[in-house]
């Protein structure tokens, strides 16, 4: 059930060329925008429809599309509205623009999107490391980063029957079946 | 708070030194550390430092069944767990289009609180802590266990639930349960004179806390803030209220906020949010027995879901403020994409490298747990 975007939103998007309005909830508008109109979107959201609270900035990685999908998700505390907009920028060179301007809690979004994902954002304040300190590999939220080679990489197997173990199979226990070439095998350093 | 007779003493640069703060500290529920810059005891400059709580989750439920992952999702934040398993179920039900039973929906709203009533009564604990006030934070964790023995009745598990599951609940109530759920809550107004006796009222604490680690209303916008810590700065901006959700829009509670937004009135407004949980779980127990019907909506095998091409993006009032998840589905059996959005991201980092600047050493680890950030949601 498709409703009526309130007019306050619709003269705000009126401005905004080549968007998409999807309103299918009561208080969630979807809009899908070209990424070059970003800024002027969060700008006009913020200066005449009251869009203060930035709730996060989500990425997607769409592979086949060989896409980063950018969402900035706004809140107004004046309409009871959010605002979802969705961009879509090439994964390579993966480059955009700061929000930090408008929004300062972009901030700390961008800087764990650059972490996660290796996407730059010109005019941030920060995109130094904060959860990956000692970490020099890729970047691991992207879906070419498989966190079962990376362990199958870095770590041996080696057996693993403990006494305890033995005692629970002999008792009938069912263990389940571990991944490795003999029976039980536990990952070790 | 400065005493009355404070003198500042002007250093010269050189006399400036860094501190590592943690990442073991009483100032936090869980591992983090600040990088502060110090000029005597004056914070000068605070950088903070997270990662120690990294798990990896939003990678991990990548590759997990959509079902899979409440297994997850409570893990994120230990303290006050349901507001995840909750916020999660509710973008998979937007996704897969499910009704939640009205029974359902109620027994989550009884948990939702439950959650909050620890989560302050811990917090409680943890802010007289780190004053040095050890007998609070016995009180606080002793009385939060309280509840945690009816959550191992309910769900069979004292912080990790694994209770709320997209279409509803995993069980019913057990048989007197809202009987001793009420005693519960009887046992707990009668401990608030004793709390205010020894922490809230108190004087010492009062002066410790006030005007520490204070924002005005303007910043606490400007910077993100939201939760307790934005009614703290007279903003009544409640998710609960704003964005409802279950069946908020049904009970009757006030939204209370103070106007000092600094660490006392942040401890206050919890203080006062106690009691309207309280309320609202009094309302609860009231209605929950006329409300009839199944805890679960009809689903087909949970190992073979496979959810509709979309995205959803959900926002629950947590203890700590506005926690949301952004899920996302190829219409696969797994989702795509889960981002976590908890409300420690913007208190934990920017906010608290704003405002300790300033403020004394002594006090940071007092800033910083009147925020109620909770690093385990930093990290994901």
């Amino acid at each position: 059930m498709t409703q009526q975007v309130p007019e306050q939103l619709h003269a705000v998007f009126r401005e905004i060329p080549g968007i998409r309005v999807q309103h299918d909830s009561e208080r969630r508008v979807r809009v899908t925008l070209r990424a070059d109109t970003l800024p002027a979107l969060l700008e006009l959201l913020k200066g005449r429809g009251g869009y203060l609270h930035l709730s996060a900035i989500s990425c997607v990685e769409w592979p086949e599309s060989d896409e980063f999908e950018l969402v900035y998700h706004l809140w107004s505390y004046e309409s009871k509205m959010m605002v979802s907009a969705h961009i879509r920028i090439p994964r390579d060179p993966g480059r955009f623009i700061s929000v930090y301007d408008i929004h300062s809690p972009a901030g700390f979004f961008e800087r764990d999107i650059h972490e996660m994902y290796g996407v730059f954002f010109d005019g941030a304040p920060d995109m130094g490391k904060f959860i990956l300190t000692e970490w020099d590999g890729p970047p691991p939220m992207r879906k070419d980063f498989s966190t079962l080679g990376y362990v199958n990489d870095t770590y041996e197997w080696q057996p693993y029957q403990p006494e305890w173990l033995q005692q629970a199979e002999q008792k009938g226990a069912r263990v389940l079946p571990q991944e490795g070439p003999d029976g039980p095998l536990r990952k070790t350093r | 708070m400065r005493p009355e007779n404070y003198k500042p003493v002007k250093h010269p640069p050189s006399e400036e030194y860094d501190l590592y703060f943690g990442p073991n500290h009483p100032g936090i529920e869980g591992n983090y550390a600040l990088k502060v810059r110090l000029s005597g005891d004056e914070v000068q400059h605070v950088r903070a430092d997270g990662g120690y709580l990294h798990r990896g989750f939003e990678k991990l439920m990548e590759e997990r069944l959509w079902i899979q992952n409440i297994a997850l999702v409570p893990r994120i934040c230990v303290p006050d767990p349901v507001p995840m398993e909750e916020t999660y179920s509710r973008a998979v039900e937007i996704l897969g289009q499910i009704e939640v039973p009205e029974r359902a929906q109620w027994i989550r709203t009884l948990c939702l609180e439950m959650s909050r009533v620890t989560a302050h009564l811990f917090y409680f604990g943890g802010h007289a802590a780190t004053m040095g006030m050890y007998s609070n934070m016995f009180w606080g964790v002793s009385d939060r266990d309280r509840v945690l023995d009816l959550f191992e009745e309910l769900t069979g598990a004292r912080v990790y639930h694994m209770y709320t599951t997209p279409g509803g609940v995993r069980r019913d109530i057990p048989e007197g349960f809202l009987q001793r759920l009420s005693e519960t809550l009887d046992y707990l107004e009668t401990r608030l004179p004793e709390f205010d006796d020894l922490f809230f009222a108190n004087p010492v604490v009062e002066n410790r806390a006030r005007g520490a680690g204070p924002m005005s209303p303007e910043q606490a916008l400007e910077w993100g803030v939201t939760g307790p810590n934005l009614r703290a700065c007279g903003l009544p901006f409640d998710l609960r209220r704003d964005d409802p959700y279950l069946v908020y829009d049904q009970l009757e509670f006030d939204i209370p906020t103070r106007s000092e937004g600094d660490a006392y009135a942040r401890t206050m407004v919890r203080r006062e949010e106690l009691i309207q949980s309280i309320y609202i779980l009094r309302q609860v127990i009231a209605r929950l027995p006329s409300v009839k019907g199944p805890i679960r909506a009809p689903l087909p095998n949970p190992l073979a879901w496979n959810l509709p091409h979309g995205d959803a993006y959900t926002r629950t009032e947590s203890s700590k403020g506005e926690l949301g998840f952004f899920v996302v589905s190829n219409g696969g059996t797994r989702p795509w994409r889960v981002h976590v959005r908890g409300p420690s991201q913007m208190h934990a980092v920017q906010v608290l490298e704003q405002i300790t600047v300033g403020q004394r050493l002594e006090d940071v680890a007092q800033i910083m747990f009147s925020l109620d950030a909770c690093p385990p949601e930093v990290d994901r």
